[in-house]
């Protein structure tokens, strides 16, 4: 009777999902309400979570209740602490969630709403949520060894090293394209810059409170931090407002660039409780806040979609926003939130060392994801509200717009100057034009909906869209930012570990010498990218979101490599489908897109072609641009070969351990029996 | 029955409403990735042993730990 009615609930589950996954596909021509969107994704991650997870937790993985954890046996009240599985499902979230999820939809809604919809829930079903669980398991049989170390132990030294490298280079990309971004949303911005520069001091109080005169007391600094954080976001609107201490905080994106690297190398070289950890803490609450409120305003007003399910630019491959066609770019324009390379260094790092019992893997790294997942269905929802032609006119430069102007217009995706200029002053700005990057649109997607709700619950007016607004910025800006400072430190510390084979005082992580010139070696790395973003004519994100892109997903290969590898050793090879049809796919989407960014004919795609384009002109900037696109080329070029290298290795050592060439030897912590199981 | 704790008396509610609020914020303080010195003392009277560390210790060497660890994009 039991299996009976769980045969009718899953049946119905199924059924509900592929009635709203119809309707979003049939519908054309006509507005789709957001709800066949949410059902759509709620009801696949079920499916996947019931079924596909538990599937990779008994068969293939074979996690055992009974085997002690890091959590357990090397337990130390700090790092390695056994925790709630909730607790650290709330814990393990914070940490994958950051501006990716968020800000990848909202740029693949050039292409319509519908492909990058299928790809956030069918990729992380099948390919994200997978590689978050295997890592999670491989580190947690390791002690909570990182991907890094597993790479070097499970595959050979060479790959570790490799992959040790191919990290380096990713976060270099990743905080370059993160600060664009930022930069972007703060440009001639009095009201967002005032709130975000509001947030350095409010950490640096917090981080006095908490370490100096009231060690441990976070609740407190935390309360006093937010409260503090609410006000210098209702200041700025009176900030922006004066005519005397408005230009103070109005700068151009160049002078944001520099402020940017500066607060980037100081938020390296300052002890941590100072800044990164109170700012971090501020920032978890705020965001888990934000998107819990996000859920619930979405749910209560469901706004319908006006941008349509497919764009001309899906097939043209000519969008204003970025260029190249939906394969291979949506894939690579929508890393987290599908699948991030990036979420295999958390897997790795802090989860394994307080997961309490081996099967509590299962709900922190597949369904941990799997909510990183309906956050970018969230934030497509947020885009896709937005009427067509503001989303278009807010993510591309003149430039690019003018280039794409025809097809806009056939499109119907128009919209008139004075509109855009009534929208800019009801978010307290002066303009919203070419604001690329994703974050202002989003934030205007997130006001309207906030704004709705309020509306629709009677208990607010659309006088507070521009304080709903400056809030989104700050929400975003402000885990952002979080990850500038953690993604530079530990550049810094990798640098300091590779520098060391060479010197090794260098990799004294508390010698300071070593620190302020690794500290300014990192920053100078994402430094150059982001200021060629800036100055870029065609908006940065054209070139450098597809190279951050291309980038995460070839970690994320590097990390079903790994996993890949060790299920081979663990004898299970006929499973090892699990992680290999996913590699494949990540490797055909990334080479193809890589291939394209640097070999295409079309000067808006291709780095060559556009540095070809450039060649004799008068441009007082052309050289510079020249020289961008090579240094680009290289880039892509490096990565490529770095993770073909990697997967070759990888492969060969498939191949000897299955024809018995090798001993497949697991580099697996001793077993040893939970303590709940012997009694104790 | 009211019992006492310190001298004080202290109602069974009062005492289990504080420790649910002191649970709220432990759990709290784990989902941010704070510093939890409780945490701590159940690890040194669970492997008995003596603390070897005080508040402001353990919260410096927390720091330090965590300042190797990363947030995601």
């Amino acid at each position: 009777m039991k299996r009976f009615g769980a045969v009718l609930v899953w049946g119905g589950i199924s059924a509900l999902g592929a009635a709203a996954f119809g309707v979003l596909a049939l519908s054309r021509g006509e507005t789709v309400n957001a709800a066949w969107l949410l059902t759509a994704a709620v009801c696949t991650y079920a499916i996947g979570y019931r079924f596909y997870s538990k599937f990779l937790a008994t068969r293939v993985f074979g996690l055992d209740d009974r085997r002690a954890t890091p959590a357990e046996r090397c337990n130390n009240g700090r790092d390695y602490v056994p925790t709630n599985r909730w607790v650290l499902y709330g814990h393990h979230f914070a940490a994958i969630a950051g501006a990716g999820p968020l800000v990848g939809p909202v740029l693949a809604a050039q292409f319509g709403f519908l492909p990058g919809t299928l790809w956030l829930v069918i990729g992380v079903v099948l390919g994200g949520a997978v590689q978050d669980f295997v890592i999670l398991f491989c580190s947690l049989r390791r002690d909570g060894k990182s991907l890094g170390q597993m790479a070097k132990e499970e595959v050979n030294p060479g790959a570790g090293a490799t992959a040790m490298l191919a990290v380096l280079f990713i976060m270099i990309i990743l905080l370059a394209v993160l600060a664009l971004i930022v930069v972007n949303a703060l440009k001639a911005s009095p009201w967002g810059l005032f709130t975000i520069a509001c947030t350095i001091p409010i950490a640096l109080l917090m981080g006095w409170w908490m370490k100096r005169w009231r060690p441990g007391r976070v609740g407190e600094a935390s309360a006093v931090g937010a409260a503090l954080l609410l006000g210098a976001l209702v200041a700025g609107g009176w900030v922006a407002g004066q005519p005397h201490l408005a230009p103070l905080f109005t700068h151009s994106a160049t002078a944001l660039t520099w402020m940017m690297m500066g607060y980037g190398f100081f938020a390296s070289v300052l002890p941590v409780w100072m800044l990164l950890c109170p700012r971090d803490y501020l920032s978890t609450f705020l965001k888990i806040t934000t998107i819990l409120v996000l859920a619930v305003a979405i749910l209560v007003i469901l706004p319908p979609l006006r941008m349509p399910a497919l764009t001309p630019f899906a097939s043209l491959g000519e969008g204003p926003v970025f260029a190249g066609k939906l394969f291979p770019f949506a894939f690579i324009t929508i890393a987290c939130g599908a699948i991030s390379g990036f979420h295999s260094l958390v897997a790795s790092g802090t989860t394994p060392k307080m997961i309490a019992r081996e099967s509590d893997a299962r709900l922190i790294g597949y369904g941990g994801m799997l909510m990183e997942s309906f956050v970018g269905v969230m934030a497509m929802i947020a885009a896709c509200t937005l009427d067509p032609g503001v989303y278009f006119a807010m993510n591309t430069t003149p430039a690019a717009l003018a280039q794409a102007s025809q097809v806009l217009g056939q499109a119907g995706f128009v919209v008139t100057p004075d509109a855009m200029r009534e929208l800019a002053a009801r978010m307290g700005e002066t303009t919203l034009l070419a604001r690329s990057g994703g974050a202002p649109s989003l934030a205007v997607g997130i006001a309207q909906i906030f704004a709705g709700a309020t509306s629709s619950l009677g208990g607010g007016s659309r006088t507070l869209d521009a304080l709903w607004y400056h809030f989104a910025i700050m929400f975003e800006a402000l885990f952002i930012l979080t990850t500038i400072d953690t993604g530079t430190r530990v550049g810094r510390f990798m640098l300091q570990e590779i520098a060391g084979h060479v010197w090794p005082r260098f990799a004294e992580t508390s010698w300071y010498p070593s620190v302020i010139v690794s500290s300014a070696a990192v920053v100078a790395g994402w430094g150059y990218f982001l200021y060629q973003g800036v100055v870029d004519p065609l908006g940065g994100i054209n070139s450098l979101w597809p190279l951050f892109g291309i980038s995460n997903q070839l970690l994320a290969a590097v990390a079903l490599s790994v996993g890949t590898t060790i299920l081979i050793k663990m004898g299970r090879a006929r499973f090892a489908w699990v992680t290999a049809v996913p590699l494949a796919w990540l490797v055909t989407i990334t080479m193809t897109a890589g291939w394209q960014k640097v070999f295409s004919g079309d000067p808006r795609l291709g780095f060559l072609a556009h540095a070809a384009s450039l060649a004799g002109s008068t441009d007082s900037n052309a050289t510079r641009l020249i020289f961008n696109d090579r240094l680009n080329t290289f880039v892509a070029l490096l990565f490529m070969t770095v993770v073909t290298i990697l997967i070759v290795t990888s492969v060969r050592e498939w191949w000897l351990v299955l024809s018995r060439r090798k001993a497949a030897v697991l580099h697996e912590a001793p077993y040893v029996e939970a303590g709940y199981a012997t009694g104790d | 029955m009211r019992p006492e704790t310190d001298g004080v008396p202290r109602s069974a509610r009062t005492t289990w409403r504080r420790s649910v609020v002191q649970r709220f914020f432990r759990i709290v303080r784990r989902v941010i990735g704070a510093p939890d010195y409780e945490a701590y003392l159940e690890h040194c009277r669970a492997a008995g042993h003596a603390p070897a560390l005080d508040e402001r210790e353990y919260v410096a060497q927390f720091f330090e730990s965590q300042g190797k660890g990363i947030r995601c994009c």
